[in-house]
């Protein structure tokens, strides 16, 4: 019997170790030490033996017992190590997986960061509306009655709504600033609010030039405002979009709702101002008109211009949105092409 | 326009070394915008003048020569030309390698080498007046005539732009930037600008008087509103000839061709004052000038042979008999200088601006005259230009005789006055300005400047006087701009906090967006507000209630979008060439011809303007219950994920766009809020769309309703398991959902451990016979007081079970 339970405690050593999986080492296991295992077989003989043998073998089929459960214990450890064990040939080159989502538009985004830009200066936000009469597209803006602006060669007027006194005429807005008197109207001073949206121009198109686009002003109104004030509204635009700060300078302009007006031009960043073929050679890129509030159209909102003053800017997002990533056709943003906007997440 | 810069130094000592870039820059800042600026001489680089020492043949070509010519400094060299003029002694101008020319006066410039030509080697070109942008000065009317200098006092080896007096610098200005600036459209008042800026003193054109008292010239003004200021004078004893070269090269440098003396005079004098003028031959005037309004239908020949039908819009200058120019724009053929003329009537006259435009843009004919007159200019300036033009027909004619004069202006314009208090001015700048630099500023650019005490009394000089300057603001920026925008600092804003900003409805419409963008991984789209006619038909069906643009993009883009719907579909269509499965949205307005409110002026009605959202899901026509699915999700979590008040959906009124049976309304409370469903099989059609199932919804974003806060509710965690326990049945295939999750929570009051019943799947096909339908739910099972036993949760199940069975004659699988 002391034979036979050396040859089983060594050969169940060494079909421990040759379980490949756990399966197996499960079968092993029952094989060895199940109800009707080999060694419990073995253990039923000991009733033969005399008492001292019973005794002396009984205590060695324990100790290979307990031997053999500590080997698959160790043994399933091992296992269950070596499997989960990748591969020294895993490639982790291989590219990882898009999560879902799309995007806003990428003037949106742009209009977003301008927004919170503003929002952190305590501006309001205003939406106005496509359709305006000629009184509040003009009149209230102080563009006199001839101006070219009025004609239909320039703004998209409404059949049927066409003729007649300015208040009835109706069409697509041709500019923001008309909405700046409807958010005076209808709030009280002092007004900081910006008031982003898109604007309508008869015009042919090309790759810089578009029927629809995007204009966004900030206006700011309040009593004996310097119009130097102005500049850290232009500043706070520029440094939110190009993520540094940029030189701007105000010069000389002309609109009829501002007096005076300015042309607000920043740093060329691609030359950084020495002059390339992107600023024509100048170091500066128009970026925006502004200006403080006509009287007239402070008077037009309700308000005594001998009071309140302010400061106007007026920013082309769409132009703004070519220079941050170099887009060389403006019609892209209304072409609903998802090879377009879908880079721009 | 462009400006020359000698011509601009005729008015005012500019320093000799001025640096052009510093001048451009400083006027761009102050006063217009200089797109450009060029030295005239760069263009004749390289170009010399050569002289002939003999004109050989060429021993290969019979119509080319061989000339030996004299390059200066004892330099000969041989050039080959083909010029039909050339002889021993002749002064040319020859480019040498390295210049720019113009091949025949065409194309781009390109760059002279040294060539062979027919097997003779040639060092450079002998030029043609078109091959090197001198054909406007000296034109030729026989091919291969080469440019002859020999009238020119210029030896050998001169460069051709000191030969000609050319080195000038050329400003170009854009004329946007003046619009506003009637007198800044000539070299003087640009040349006024420049003294203030650099405290320099400016030249006085000299009146004209007289030497005695002349006849009175009749003229007869029958609109003095449109023609406030006429003045006539009559010279004779002229004759036409050439203007002065250095007269001509004024006008050429800055874009005008040089014509003859008489008609290059008028020009000067409009480019030197920015007043127009004209001459008129005399002696085909029928007795006297009238300027009139013009009768309907009335004919005129232009001096460019264009003739006009004209109306009673436009002003005349006519003689008794019949118009012979249109006012302030162009001059007729009858009366234009001719060869023979040697009698003028000089006119100087002062025209309404509005009128000069619309008479321009109607007969397409915006001359140099008309773009001045129509930015309204004084009539003072009259004067100015009649004594520089009698100057210059003197200098040019000294045997002129001015027999006839006259000057209508029965109303004398009124300067604007204005005062301006200092400390308004202060406020405004954010800074004082010295007195003595304001008044220094101010009177050199002609205005008069007295203080008292706080106030300050502007009279505004004439030529600013039209509109331009007209109250205290324009004041303010003539003293800034002077100053130097440059010299101010930037301002902080100051503020006074009463409350943080909340605004809730703009706010939604953020939320919203990123929440289909980020989360349900829609596309944002912009599209245009009016819409093809070809997806009108195709979604809206009917073009009722449309708004209308007078001059549409295009005759197809005439309706302006009531729905967004349109034009999403033309993106899906625009889409489907590239992509298979995809999803859109847009917010915009959808604007109606009806519903007209009045929210900010009483007598301004405006149409309804609502704010959209509209979205479409593409994919495969094989799976429209995932499509469907997929859309209804978007919806119907849109509201948590956003904070508002939540949809509810309901069938009431079909879309017309939409299929018979895959559609719904979409509520908030009892109030319509928009439509989901998708597109018919027909409306696809129509917009080229197939073989793919679009799901489109459309929801009005203006009757949202924003919570105030945040709504999430707590709950507190289970303290027992809950169990997830799927069951399929087979139902009728017309038994809902809806009605089957229903009669499931239904059975709560029986067995309250039923927590909830969710819908996971439905499945049709193998397996399930026809007019059936398998339904896979869940039922999640559970006790907020123990753990349920096996048997307690089994007899839930049973429960639900047996009431669906009951209720809805659901099967066991």
């Amino acid at each position: 019997m002391k034979e036979k339970l050396d040859i089983l405690l060594q050969e169940g050593k060494d079909r421990i170790l040759a379980a490949k999986t756990e399966v197996q080492l499960q079968e092993v296991k029952a094989f060895l030490l199940g109800k009707k295992g080999s060694l419990t077989e073995l253990m039923k003989e000991l009733p033969k033996l005399s008492p001292e043998d019973r005794r002396s073998m009984g205590q060695a089929v324990n100790k290979a017992k307990n031997e053999l459960t500590a080997l698959v214990d160790s043994h399933r450890e091992a296992l269950l190590l070596k499997s989960a064990e990748i591969p020294a040939d895993f490639d982790c080159t291989v590219p990882g997986i898009l999560p879902p989502g799309g995007a806003l538009h990428p003037i949106t985004q742009m209009c977003y960061d301008l927004n919170d830009a503003f929002r952190s200066m305590g501006f309001e936000i205003f939406q106005g509306d496509d359709i305006t009469s000629e009184l509040s597209a003009f009149d209230t803006l102080n563009f006199p009655p001839a101006h070219p602006a009025r004609e239909s060669m320039d703004t998209y007027w409404l059949a049927g709504h066409d003729q007649g006194e300015a208040n009835e005429k109706l069409c697509l807005r041709p500019h923001l600033t008309g909405e700046s008197v409807r958010y005076m109207q209808t709030h009280k001073p002092p007004y900081r609010f910006v008031y982003p949206g898109r604007v309508y121009r008869n015009e042919t198109t090309d790759a810089r030039h578009e029927r629809a686009f995007f204009q966004y002003e900030a206006l700011i109104v309040d009593k004996d405002l310097p119009f130097t004030a102005g500049k850290v509204m232009i500043k706070s635009i520029l440094s939110k979009v190009f993520g540094r700060d940029v030189p701007v300078r105000m010069r000389a302009g002309f609109f009829p709702f501002v007096e005076p007006g300015f042309e607000i031009d920043m740093g060329c960043l691609v030359c950084g101002g020495k002059g390339c073929s992107v600023c024509k050679h100048v170091g500066w890129i128009e970026i925006m008109p502004g200006g403080t509030p006509h009287p007239n159209v402070l008077r037009a909102a309700g308000l005594d211009p001998d009071e309140y003053t302010g400061f106007y800017v007026n920013i082309g997002l769409d132009r703004l949105v070519m220079m941050r990533y170099g887009v060389d056709d403006v019609r892209l943003f209304h072409s609903t092409d998802l090879r377009f906007l879908s880079q721009f997440r | 326009m462009k400006l020359s810069l000698n011509w601009i130094k005729k008015y005012v000592p500019l320093p000799e070394d001025m640096d052009l870039n510093q001048l451009a820059y400083d006027l761009t800042m102050s006063t217009v915008e200089v797109e450009g600026t060029e030295n005239l001489a760069d263009q004749f680089k390289n170009i010399v003048v050569g002289v002939i020492e003999e004109v050989l043949p060429h021993p290969n070509a019979d119509k080319l020569r061989i000339c030996k010519t004299n390059l200066g400094g004892g330099e000969i060299q041989n050039i080959v030309c083909g010029g039909s003029n050339l002889y021993a002694g002749e002064k040319v101008a020859v480019s040498r390698p390295g210049a720019m020319v113009r091949w025949h006066g065409e194309g781009e410039p390109v760059k002279i080498g040294i060539t062979k030509l027919r097997g003779v080697e040639s060092y450079g070109m002998i030029c043609a007046s078109s091959e090197i942008g001198l054909f406007d000065l000296f034109p030729f009317t026989e091919e291969a005539t080469i440019l002859d200098l020999s009238a020119f006092d210029a030896p050998a080896g001169t460069n051709l732009a000191d030969a000609l007096d050319l080195n000038d610098m050329i400003l170009e200005i854009d004329n946007k930037s003046m619009t506003n600036r009637p007198d800044l459209w000539g070299h003087y008042g640009i040349a006024r600008e420049l003294a203030a800026l650099y405290d320099l003193p400016l030249k006085k054109i000299e009146p004209f008087v007289p030497d005695q008292v002349l006849p009175v010239l009749p003229i007869e003004i029958k609109d003095t509103q449109r023609c406030p200021r006429y003045m006539g004078t009559k010279l004779e004893h002229l004759y036409v000839k050439a203007a002065p070269f250095e007269m001509q090269t004024m006008l050429w440098r800055v874009g005008l061709r040089p014509i003859n003396a008489l008609v290059d005079i008028t020009n000067y004098v409009m480019l030197a004052t920015g007043q127009p003028t004209h001459a008129f031959d005399s002696d085909v005037i029928k007795d006297h000038i009238v300027v009139r309004r013009a009768c309907e239908g009335e004919k005129l020949l232009l001096l460019n042979d264009k003739e006009l039908i004209l109306c009673e819009d436009d002003l005349v200058i006519a003689d008794v008999e019949s118009p012979i120019g249109l006012a302030g724009v162009m001059g007729g053929a009858k009366d234009s200088i001719l060869p023979t003329t040697a009698n003028v009537i000089l006119e100087v006259a002062n025209f309404q601006a509005p009128p000069i435009r619309r008479t321009a843009l109607r007969y397409d004919n915006r001359t140099e005259a008309a773009t001045r007159y129509e930015k309204a200019i004084d009539p003072e300036r009259c004067q100015q230009a009649l004594s520089l033009s009698i100057s210059l027909f003197r200098e040019l004619y000294p045997e002129v005789e001015i027999t006839a004069a006259s000057d209508t202006y029965p109303e004398k314009l009124k300067c604007a006055e204005i005062d301006v208090s200092l400390n308004w001015l202060e406020r405004r700048l954010g800074k004082r300005i010295p007195n003595e630099v304001i008044s220094s500023k101010m009177s050199a650019m002609g205005y008069t400047v007295t203080f008292d005490g706080d106030n300050m009394h502007v009279v505004v000089p004439s030529w600013r006087s039209t509109g331009d300057v007209a109250i205290k603001a324009d004041i303010m920026e003539e003293v800034a701009r002077m100053f130097g925008y440059e010299n101010f600092e930037a301002a902080s804003i100051t503020t006074t906090f009463d409350s943080a900003i909340n605004q809730l409805e703009v706010d939604i419409e953020r939320k919203a967006k990123e929440y289909l963008a980020f989360r349900c991984g829609m596309q944002e789209i912009f599209t245009y507000p009016w819409m093809s006619d070809e997806y009108v038909n195709a979604i809206l069906q009917s073009t009722e209630g449309l708004l209308e643009l007078a001059a549409p993009p295009s005759p197809t883009e005439r309706y302006i979008r009531s729905s967004l719907l349109p034009n999403l579909c033309k993106a899906v269509t625009v889409n489907l060439r590239y992509y298979k499965e995809f999803s859109l949205f847009e917010t915009a307005l959808a604007i109606k011809d009806s519903d007209y409110t009045t929210p900010y002026y009483p007598n301004e009605a405006l149409p309804s303007q609502r704010r959209n959202l509209a979205g479409a899901f593409v994919g495969s026509p094989d799976d429209v219950t995932t499509l469907f699915r997929k859309a209804k999700g978007v919806l119907e979590h849109m509201p948590r994920f956003t904070h508002m008040e939540g949809f509810t959906f309901k069938k009431e009124e079909k879309p017309v766009w939409a299929d018979d049976v895959v559609w719904l309304n979409v509520f908030i409370g009892d109030a319509p809020a928009g439509n989901l469903a998708l597109l018919s099989k027909k409306a696809a059609m129509d917009c080229g769309i197939k073989n793919s199932a679009v799901m489109l919804f459309e929801l009005d974003m203006d009757s949202f309703k924003p919570f105030t806060s945040r709504t999430n509710q707590f709950v507190h965690l289970a303290e027992y398991p809950m169990t997830d326990y799927d069951i399929s049945l087979l139902f009728d295939s017309a038994i809902t959902w809806a009605e089957i999750q229903k009669t499931a929570l239904g059975c709560r009051g029986q067995n309250a451990n039923l927590q909830d019943v969710a819908f996971i799947e439905e499945y049709k096909g193998k397996h399930v016979p026809d007019g059936k339908k398998s339904v896979t739910l869940r039922l999640v099972i559970g006790s907020a007081n123990k753990t349920l036993k096996t048997e307690e949760i089994e007899a839930c199940v049973a429960v639900v079970v047996k009431k669906l069975t009951k209720n809805l004659n659901a099967e066991t699988r």
